[in-house]
């Protein structure tokens, strides 16, 4: 046998080792997120475990949100210290997040449908890749530039030109007068917020769209036309329904952007914790609580007021784990009908 | 991608090919296409061209009523192109141009007399291989009913069980109609999209290689199958099997690099074609 060199015999022997090594390092790295959500979230529960002690169900319940204390002393309850009088109920900030979040989906999934439809099947190759490439690169802003035009140019415009044609017009009815009302002069609140949230998802949901309805095969289509179905009923009954299940997933993707938006929101929603009064009033989010408020939650020397938002920030993590397993089982129903693996 | 389940459920000696016979003169008397045109689709001098390239040019030819036309020649003779100009699928690819006219009860299909969705339903269509639409076996029967306002609520079902019936699928999906097509093996979802196709009632049939993607057991239910369909209607079909085309069709018109070169009845043509092109081709030595 030929005498092998050492560095020689110890790449031989890195080579017959390569597949397990492969096999560890696919391991370690399939199992890292998951490591990364354990931990995150256990360390935010440890945190907030003596707000969640004190603050109880009402916490989801009450509407009442204050920090208390001043110069007196400390109270314990359940042995947690905490400053005397502080009241913490988080439904107002848990409902300005859902509702805000509502309207970035119902501006943004129309929308960024009808792009995808617009850049796949409407328009020619020298305009459709230009704005493609746009939509992506809306998808990389930093969201504190959004913010900041939302809060300087889009929010003053939209309170002095288009809410009050909106707000002063509505009629007085159950439902529909959520709609009346005179919004803020900044443009700060709800409807703002859920605008400038939707703007921010579009690209997202957009851009996963377009790819996908250009992974629809042509056959399909072409034999709905040649069936005489027009192109809007082309797209309703075949292109969407084909990648329907890919679609609910970008939009739950841009929904939990939506959710965890953090700079923009607090820059637009005017930051005023208490139930909007209708669709143009002052409202926040939990991301944005956490944001406005932690600075001044440090000064709390029993340390609660940061255990309160630590439990806020547990509560926005569980609604982002629910609308993800929500939308698995929407999957699983809407993608019964399409071919599970390749084209036709 | 099909789950071949093999052709259990299609049983080819159910549907007996036949040829055209001259009808007597009391069904004729019966023949809701008595005073029609006898010739249902014609092509007047048609070129056509994508762009700088032409793919057909000057075809003028006529398709008999009640008869079944195959559209031979080699890939890239334009035979396919011209089956898809009848139903003005065409018409969207990019830089179309055409000269000459083709024209459908004696009407241009360009002209303002046919609207595109109305000919599309009366000139039905299919493909090469089969393409379910993403909805349940029952909705893809119904699908272009539904499109086009034919019939609506527990009518859907009626048309649904006749076509899977004329297509002869019914005993085998009737109990799965709400499930995907998609489970349906190779030959079964073309026989879906022929019920499809079926159930708009159209007149003419075009078909772009229908069989080219199916097992012989498949194919000769379906050839079987499109021989019941004359004369109530019309079928066109392009066919790369030359035996195929010379079972299934009355007249066969030959393509070669854009121009038709020969057509005729499908027995003299490949018995005694004219020109040396066509006898190439039949012969198998070009192609």
């Amino acid at each position: 046998m030929r005498r092998m060199s050492p560095i020689r015999r110890i790449a031989e022997t890195a080579r017959s080792h390569e597949e397990g090594v492969w096999q560890v390092a696919g391991r370690v790295a399939v199992l890292l997120p998951l490591a990364a959500l354990v931990f995150a979230v256990s360390v935010l529960a440890v945190k907030a475990y003596p707000a969640i002690r004190v603050n109880g169900w009402g916490f989801l319940t009450g509407t009442k949100w204050t920090y208390g204390g001043g110069y007196a002393l400390p109270v314990h309850t359940d042995g947690v210290a905490h400053p005397q009088g502080s009241s913490f109920g988080a439904l107002t900030i848990i409902t300005g997040t859902l509702q805000s979040s509502a309207i970035a989906l119902i501006i943004a999934v129309p929308v960024s449908i009808g792009a995808a439809f617009a850049l796949t099947e409407r328009l020619p190759t020298w305009l459709s890749r230009p704005l493609g490439f746009a939509i992506e690169v809306l998808a990389g802003i930093p969201s504190v530039v959004i913010g900041l035009w939302g809060l300087l140019t889009l929010g003053p415009i939209l309170s002095r030109d288009v809410y009050p044609i909106i707000g002063n017009h509505m009629p007085d009815v159950p439902v529909l007068d959520f709609f009346r009302g005179t919004p803020a002069a900044t443009g700060q609140g709800l409807f703002t917020a859920g605008l400038v949230l939707g703007l921010m998802i579009i690209p997202i949901i957009a851009s996963t769209t377009r790819d996908l309805f250009n992974q629809v095969p042509p056959l399909p289509k072409e034999g709905a036309s040649a069936l005489g179905m027009t192109e809007w009923e082309v797209a309703n009954k075949i292109t969407i329904p084909w990648v329907r299940s890919g679609i609910i997933g970008a939009s739950v993707l841009g929904l939990g952007r939506a959710l965890g938006e953090t700079v923009a929101v607090a820059l637009v929603s005017g930051s005023a914790i208490h139930f909007a009064p209708n669709i143009f009033g002052q409202m926040t989010t939990i991301a944005a609580t956490i944001l406005t408020q932690l600075d001044g939650a440090q000064t709390d020397g029993t340390g609660f007021a940061v255990a309160t938002l630590a439990e806020l920030a547990l509560v926005l993590a569980v609604i982002s784990v629910l609308v993800n397993l929500a939308a698995g089982v929407i999957i699983r129903r809407t993608s019964a009908l399409v071919p599970s693996v390749g084209p036709t | 991608m099909t789950d071949e389940r093999g052709p259990d459920s299609i049983n080819a000696s159910r549907v007996q090919p036949e040829r055209l016979e001259p009808l007597d003169p009391v069904l004729q008397a019966l023949d809701p296409d008595r005073g029609r045109p006898e010739d249902v689709v014609c092509s007047q001098r048609l070129t056509l061209s994508f762009g700088p390239k032409t793919i057909l040019s000057d075809v003028d030819i006529s398709f008999r009523r009640g008869t079944i036309t195959a559209l031979i020649g080699p890939t890239g003779s334009g035979k396919s192109t011209f089956l898809r100009t009848i139903n003005r699928m065409n018409d969207k690819v990019v830089g179309f141009r055409r000269a000459g006219d083709v024209t459908f009860d004696e009407q241009s299909i360009w002209s303002t007399h046919h609207d595109v969705l109305t000919l599309r339903r009366r000139i039905g269509m299919l493909f090469q291989r089969p393409n379910p639409f993403p909805m349940s076996i029952r909705d893809n029967v119904v699908a272009g009913v539904k499109a086009h306002r034919i019939a609506k609520g527990k009518q859907l079902d009626v048309v649904a069980e006749q076509r899977l019936r004329e297509v002869g699928l019914w005993d085998a999906v009737k109990d799965r109609l709400g499930d995907s097509p998609f489970r349906l093996s190779g030959g079964q979802q073309q026989l879906l999209c022929l019920a499809r196709a079926l159930a708009v009632g159209p007149e003419v049939l075009l078909l772009d290689e229908p069989t080219s993607a199916l097992d012989p057991v498949s194919t000769e239910y379906i050839e079987a199958l499109l021989a019941t369909l004359v004369p109530a209607l019309t079928l066109i079909i392009v066919t790369h099997n030359l035996a195929q085309a010379r079972r299934v069709s009355h007249q066969t018109m030959f393509f070669y690099e854009g121009a038709l070169i020969e057509h005729g009845d499908t027995e003299e043509l490949f018995t005694h074609p004219k020109q040396a092109d066509t006898e190439r081709y039949v012969s198998g030595r070009m192609g």
